[in-house]
């Protein structure tokens, strides 16, 4: 074999590293996505199983017995009177954003490595927002008052506010609830009609039956299909930026110290997509360690979400600091007080965590392709980052309103009991609902991967060969 | 006249599926009676087919002038129906309405477009339908309706253009 030669085969065979380059036959992908599917052992039962006390215990438990008894047993008292509740509110509305960036900006852009990673993120959009939208009910205390938020009049035909950001909240979690499960099923619907097509009897044949509500995969059908995937991606990443933003003008409309800002919407944002990207990740690493998915989730998939994660821990330390520097240089004395809580106050532990794993650990370790590609530190990193940003949405909530204008009115606030294991169960209800519906949907779109390896090709130019992809629309 | 008979050749790959839709038009059958199904999308430029009429952007822009006016009524209407006047704030402010609005514009929207992937495409639809479960492994089916006379003639453009499977199609349950 002629130098040259070996040189092409070496250069092949690393290309042939990355998916879309790598193809299988499509029987054979389909084979291994119904068989994560369809296998589970003991300790996914077990895990189940102990998820499902948790919920119990979280939901079932502290939160009715919080409903029994009243706010009292959370920890919320004068002058705090937003917890870990709104925090955990805010963090999950967080997550929500990883399947839309993922998703929908990814697939605007053509990024062709999104294509077995869409699916998986797109789910953690939909069940992290299930999970956000438990705590405003929960905050509520009167829980089933809710309806008093629905739009229509009541006896004396007066309607709600809809002029108020709390009513903004709940229309921009609907909105973003209803699109973004949409736009999870929509690319499912193929992949569902593959599944009953396998399937020959059974309850999974019923349920997959039902559920691609009679795909063949005619023109027709695809050309509304991508159509509408279109659309949706375009549609739902306005809606996404709405959701955060509002999100944040809970806070910016507000007149409380370090929470009047307007900042604060493009700031939770691009919080939002650290944490959500960042989530990904972990998710990813545990699922294609469990489910045996290493043909579809590769190195290059961890790589350019780790690239993601550090342009994004660029992006929220831009607008952490210039939030910071325009507090500490009004030279407010409220203001002042702020920063001094976070930098010898009692949260300062958290402050000084957070400023390591969202922005200390992510710039030291990310710029490395072996970090990135190295499923351990990649899922170390990751954890930390959405420690971090649980962290920042508390000092936020909770920390700063332990101070303001009258230090007369100043306090602390501790989390109950109650409210820990509330937001323990809501993770558990969020890992639950994962570990069950991974095993009755296909997690990676195999009909895009198809597609994708379709239009990728190896071609000769001069004296080696390069990737190149067809534009299949 | 002897009623038309619906054929089926399945391909392996997208160009000799191409090469026979070509072959099918010479024979004297038209793109209305060929529906070509498969695993994954081919535009209609890869199999020479004409451009499916695409409508779903108009049910999306039907669905956002109804979320537009929906917003608009709880954000104009509502305070109009029973007016509160709080803090001398006007009746209706047009910088938070826009917020609603615009939420209600994208909600009618989504919804709008959902509706009308399910309207364009029949969904849902339980009864049987020509189909083969072999296109969800990558094959590709062409579909057509052909006079009796002609089917040597079809079975035999199928044949030499590659096809893997050639038969009279069957309507399956779905």
């Amino acid at each position: 074999m002629s130098v040259q030669t070996e040189s092409l085969t070496l250069v092949e065979a690393e290309h042939r590293r990355k998916l879309l380059l790598d193809p299988i036959p499509v029987e054979e992908m389909n084979r291994t996505i119904l068989r994560a599917m369809t296998t589970t052992g003991r300790g996914y039962w077990i895990t189940v199983a102990i998820l499902a006390l948790l919920v119990l215990i979280g939901l079932g438990g502290a939160w009715v017995y919080q409903m029994i008894w009243g706010m009292g047993v959370a920890g919320i008292r004068r002058p705090v009177f937003w917890g870990v509740y709104i925090a955990n509110f805010v963090f999950w509305i967080g997550i929500s954003h990883s399947g839309t960036f993922v998703s929908a900006i990814l697939r605007v852009f053509k990024a062709e490595f999104r294509r077995p990673i869409t699916r998986a993120s797109e789910m953690m959009t939909t069940f992290a927002l299930i999970t956000a939208g438990m705590y405003p009910l929960i905050h509520l205390g009167r829980t089933w008052r809710f309806y008093w938020m629905i739009p229509y009049p009541n006896q004396r035909q007066l309607w709600p506010n809809f002029h108020s950001p709390l009513m903004w909240d709940m229309m921009a979690i609907f909105t973003y609830l209803i699109g973004s499960t949409l736009y999870l099923y929509l690319p499912l619907i193929p992949d569902l009609a593959m599944a009953r097509d396998h399937c020959v009897r059974g309850w999974r044949r019923k349920l997959y039956r039902i559920l691609a509500l009679g795909w063949r995969g005619t023109e027709g059908q695809w050309s509304h299909l991508q159509t509408a995937i279109t659309i949706f991606a375009f549609v739902i990443i306005p809606v996404m930026f709405s959701v955060h933003t509002i999100v944040s003008w809970d806070f910016g409309m507000t007149m409380v110290p370090g929470w009047s800002s307007s900042i604060f919407g493009p700031y939770f944002v691009t919080g939002a997509i650290f944490s959500g990207v960042s989530a990904v990740a972990t998710v990813l690493l545990i699922v294609r360690k469990t489910m045996h998915l290493d043909y579809f989730l590769r190195e290059e998939h961890f790589d350019a979400l780790g690239k993601l994660i550090l342009v994004f821990s660029f992006a929220w330390t831009y607008f952490f600091f210039a939030d910071y520097l325009t507090e500490w240089y009004g030279g407010e004395a409220v203001g002042h007080q702020i920063l001094t809580l976070q930098a010898r106050g009692p949260v300062a532990p958290l402050w000084y965590t957070m400023l390591a794993t969202n922005i200390l650990i992510p710039w030291l370790t990310l710029w490395n392709k072996k970090v990135r590609t190295s499923p351990t530190a990649l899922l170390l990193v990751t954890l930390g980052v959405n420690v971090g940003m649980y962290i920042e949405r508390y000092i936020i909530v909770a920390g700063f309103l332990t101070r303001n204008r009258m230090p007369f009115d100043w306090g602390a606030y501790n989390p109950s009991p109650v409210e820990l294991l509330i937001s323990i169960g809501s993770l558990s209800l969020f890992v639950l609902l994962y570990a069950l519906v991974s095993r009755l949907i296909p997690l990676v779109p195999v009909w895009e991967v198809h597609e994708g390896q379709i239009a990728h090709t190896l071609r000769r130019i001069g004296r080696t060969l390069v990737p190149s992809v067809a534009e299949m629309e | 006249m002897a009623e038309p008979i619906v054929l089926m050749g399945l391909f392996n790959e997208v160009d000799p599926a191409a090469d026979a839709l070509d072959e099918l038009r010479a024979l004297g059958i038209s793109d209305d009676e060929i529906t070509v199904i498969s695993g994954v999308p081919y535009s209609h430029h890869a199999l020479g087919r004409p451009k499916p009429w695409e409508r779903l952007p108009f049910f999306s822009l039907a669905g956002a002038l109804v979320g537009f006016g929906v917003g608009i009524f709880f954000n104009v209407g509502t305070p109009l129906l029973y007016s509160i006047r709080v803090g001398g704030q006007p009746l209706v402010p047009i910088p938070p309405s826009a917020v609603i609005t615009y939420e209600f514009t994208m909600m009618g929207l989504i919804i709008a477009t959902f509706l009308g992937v399910l309207w364009q495409s029949g969904f849902p639809t339980y009864s049987p339908k020509h189909y083969d479960p072999e296109i969800a492994m990558g094959r590709i089916g062409i579909f057509f309706r052909c006079p009796p006379a002609k089917e040597e003639q079809a079975r035999a453009v199928l044949a030499r253009c590659g096809a893997e499977k050639i038969q009279r199609a069957e309507r399956r349950p779905l």
